[in-house]
């Protein structure tokens, strides 16, 4: 049924992905290099799993615990051969990103979590921190930074990325517009010449203390954190910026969350991303649009590895008698079942629309010719003052506007939060089941899943609280109060009536 | 802080409810943490100070220098403890019921030095343990308080049915497994027990009637500890709520989250009655009845607890997620719930 017609067998992982996920096996039918690409990932990360981060996570998990400074790099080396710090760098500059860019992320950070949450959160969140240099469009830096990622990469040095949008004042505020109005915001920057000057402090930054570059979130005044909002390229190194704490996390461990703080931290106006003031569209909106749904796909990763455990427990015989004889446990077993099955259908639903739109404009023959121009005119000063230039910007942004319709950006984000919020509660519901039917055991397996449960919870809190992604679901979809707009050159900036 | 519950209790519980509480704020909660360290023995110092509550030898009468406390009173300062500390309560709990089979066959001079026995005793129950010739051999995956334990209560089949083995640590043949990766109640720190033709130091001829009402003491002293998991969520919850600005004004004045602590209140109601009934009825069908009402929402609780916290209750610094960890572990000892309420059906058709 999944063998091509020219005959090429299938791998075993590849068919199962086409069962996992039937749109892809549909989509298959019309697109064969596309989906081959997509089990080419779910392989790779398969073998990952198996020949590093299987052998590894426990332990890994377990010393944090105990010491929560460490960090095993030698878990990010052995992910360069597999290029999982490409899956978003696009193809001109070196990376792997393609037409599918989110639904290759999506089933990547699944396939990763259903062995670690806390390892594949460390490439997720790497991505997360590439994603605003791509929902900007800001490609003065694709040819540096992203370059830099895919080049030392293809050496085995992992360069990695975070995104640093939450502030110890504001969590949910920061992630949502009208919110935002209201938000009492800490971080400001403040113009000066040639550039801004940033004080105040980020929190729960995943990858912070690790990242060589950040991208970043903060008001240009405090005071209307709204019409000000925007977003910056931060390199670990410029004066003034320090990671003091990294926190004592129940789960998810093997990434850090970091504080990160800045104390008059000049950052020139070329790291500018976007326009200033574009912030809660380029860097929110645009940025959850694309990863709140492999956030969904994180949760079901870790629910499947769950229940790959829980099933393991459930067909051990001990003294003659195996769980799964039972009927109780093959009806929870169904049910599990059944919620993974949901859980991929609504991350893969959006991947597969956003990529629609996103991956269209990455795949674009306009883009890819920029990419036949010789680097050493790409990378010339002109060309990147050029792009960082009013009417460098105003050109790309008004590209980006003919490719992706705003409609198109609302619905996105819509779907990105159901899957979210959906996917995480139905990963809280499998973990802590199976923690509850395996009961007092003292195996591998319950060990693994009481990982999965701690892994587990993080889903429903970060990239927006769960209740924050109900609303933001029924402000896009079902009220449509909420309409995202891409910048726009010389527009007013994003308004929202605050009630 | 909010008073969650108007209480008929009479004033003996009261002002057992308020010496509790006041020792769990006092001694338990500035170890707490301690308490709950990811390996190695617990911290239990603190614990042998919890003699001056009476409740280290609960059920022994006072005029033997016991607490002499009642059902009831056992679980108020349970969940008192809890509040503050599951694991120590439970490591008190686990240690009362070890010593409820020698107290049923008081009077034996044999048992002279197990009513004797330090804090902390350990339960080895329920395993696969059998007592043959007069020697106890067998496994048991899963006894709290075990490396730490003064003396093990081993219950074993034998010929004659059920025999309760109290056996020393130091015994030859007894073989002690810390479980390093124990995810909540840590302060009852798990181990799993071997035992090789171990002699026990003495045997307590029991019958179900005895394992009937050590595992009635085992449900009602988990559905105690997790009301009062349930409590520390809610009322660490509300207070955060009341501070946390976001979306433009307090969070506890969001809908969302008013419901989210609402229901924790309807669940600390509920687990609180279901006990106060399930200790005055007697019997082991309450008693499971209400353990398994009260994990199942101290668990949800606990979770929406850390939910309202947003990321800071998922770090261990504000003791959020602790609860969560130790919620879910409530659900499990001495059977899992669903296997449990298998276990009430059959109770209640007879």
């Amino acid at each position: 049924m999944f063998d091509d017609m020219l005959g090429t067998a299938m791998s075993e992982r590849g068919k199962q992905l086409l069962k996992d996920f039937p749109a892809l096996q549909v989509l298959h039918k019309h697109d064969r290099k596309g989906v081959n690409g997509m089990i080419k990932v779910a392989e790779d990360c398969e073998e990952y799993n198996r020949r590093y981060a299987e052998p590894m996570a426990l332990e890994i998990d377990e010393r944090i615990g105990r010491d929560h400074d460490y960090f095993n790099w030698d878990i990010v080396k052995a992910g360069c051969q597999y290029r999982f710090l490409s899956l978003a760098i696009p193809e001109g500059v070196g990376g792997i990103a393609g037409k599918y860019i989110v639904t290759n992320m999506a089933l990547a950070v699944h396939e990763l979590c259903s062995t670690c949450g806390g390892i594949g959160l460390i490439f997720g969140a790497h991505t997360l921190g590439v994603s605003p240099l791509i929902t900007a469009g800001a490609m003065a830096h694709w040819d540096t930074v992203l370059h830099e990622i895919a080049e030392e990469e293809k050496k085995g040095n992992p360069v990695l990325m975070a995104y640093a949008i939450t502030e110890p004042s504001a969590g949910t505020d920061v992630e949502d517009p009208e919110f935002l109005a209201k938000g009492k915001i800490g971080m400001e920057a403040r113009r000066t010449k040639g550039g801004y000057v940033i004080n105040g402090r980020k929190c729960f930054i995943s990858n912070g203390r690790e990242a060589k570059y950040l991208t970043l979130t903060a008001a240009l005044d405090r005071n209307r954190p709204l019409e000000t909002w925007t977003t910056f390229l931060i390199e670990n190194g410029m004066p003034g910026y320090s990671t003091p704490r990294v926190e004592r996390k129940m789960g998810q461990r093997a990434s850090h969350a970091t504080e990160l703080l800045f104390e008059d931290v000049f950052v020139p106006d070329s790291h500018v991303l976007g326009y200033p003031g574009d912030g809660m569209v380029n860097g929110i909106l645009m940025v959850m649009g694309a990863s709140r749904g492999p956030v969904g796909a994180i949760a079901t990763g870790i629910a499947t590895g769950a229940y790959n455990h829980f099933m393991a427990w459930a067909k051990t015989r001990r003294n003659g008698h195996a769980p799964i004889d039972e009927e109780r446990i093959r009806m929870a077993a169904a049910d599990m079942h059944a919620m993974l099955c949901a859980n991929r259908n609504l991350f893969i639903n959006h991947a597969l629309v956003a990529d629609a739109s996103f991956g269209k404009v990455l795949a674009h023959p306009l883009v890819n010719s920029t990419y036949l121009t010789p680097r050493a005119i790409r990378t010339s000063k002109p060309m990147y003052k050029l792009l960082n230039s009013m009417a460098g910007k105003a050109f790309i942004n008004t590209l980006l506007g003919l490719f992706i319709s705003d409609e198109e950006i609302t619905h996105i984000l819509a779907l990105a939060s159901m899957a979210k919020f959906h996917c995480a509660d139905n990963a809280m519901k499998i973990t802590s089941k199976a923690l509850e039917l395996m009961g007092a055991d003292d195996s591998e397996d319950r060990r693994w899943v009481e990982k999965c449960f701690r892994d587990a919870k993080l889903c429903q809190i970060y990239e927006g609280t769960n209740q924050l992604n109900r609303l933001c679901l029924y402000d896009t979809e079902i009220s449509k109060e909420l309409t995202v707009e891409i910048p726009r050159p010389f527009r007013a900036p994003l308004k929202v009536e605050v009630n | 802080m909010i008073q969650i519950l108007r209480t008929t209790e009479t004033e003996e519980y009261r002002i057992l409810r308020g010496t509790a509480a006041d020792y769990a704020a006092r001694v338990l909660a500035p170890v707490a943490e301690e308490l709950d360290a990811p390996t190695g023995t617990p911290f239990l110092e603190s614990m042998n100070k919890a003699s001056e509550l009476g409740v280290l030898r609960a059920f022994v009468a006072e005029e033997s220098g016991g607490g002499g406390l009642d059902d009831y009173a056992f679980c108020v300062a349970l969940e008192e403890m809890a509040v503050e500390s599951a694991g120590a309560a439970t490591a008190l709990l686990i240690h009362n019921a070890a010593l409820l089979p020698a107290i049923a066959a008081s009077g034996a001079p044999e048992l002279e030095a197990v009513m004797g026995a330090a804090f902390p005793m350990s339960l080895a129950y329920p395993g696969q343990v059998s007592l043959a010739g007069g020697k106890v051999s067998g496994q048991v995956p899963m006894a709290f308080n075990a490396p730490a334990a003064s003396m093990f209560t081993v219950l074993a089949r034998s010929t004659e049915g059920i025999a309760v083995a109290m056996v020393e640590p130091g015994s030859e043949g007894v073989e002690i497994t810390p479980n390093e990766h124990q995810m909540g109640l840590r302060a009852a720190r798990c181990g799993s027990l071997h035992l090789t033709a171990v002699e026990p130091l003495a045997i307590i001829q029991a019958d179900n009637e005895m394992v009937e009402s050590l595992e009635r003491l085992l449900h009602l002293g988990f559905a105690a500890i997790s009301a009062g998991i349930a409590r520390k969520a809610f009322t660490t919850a509300h207070a955060y709520a009341s501070e946390r600005y976001q979306g433009g004004d307090i969070i506890v004045h969001h809908q969302a989250l008013r419901l989210m602590m609402a229901e924790m209140v309807s669940g600390i109601e509920m687990s609180r009655a279901m006990i106060k009934s399930a200790c005055e009825e007697g019997g082991l069908a309450p008693a499971l009845a209400c353990r398994i009402e009260a994990t199942d929402r101290a668990l949800r609780s606990a979770t929406d607890g850390v939910q309202v916290h947003g990321g800071y209750g998922y770090m261990e610094d504000y003791g959020m997620e602790r609860l969560m960890r130790d919620a879910s572990w409530c659900q499990i000892y001495p059977r899992p719930n669903q296997e449990s309420l298998l276990t009430l059906l059959d109770l209640v058709e007879g």
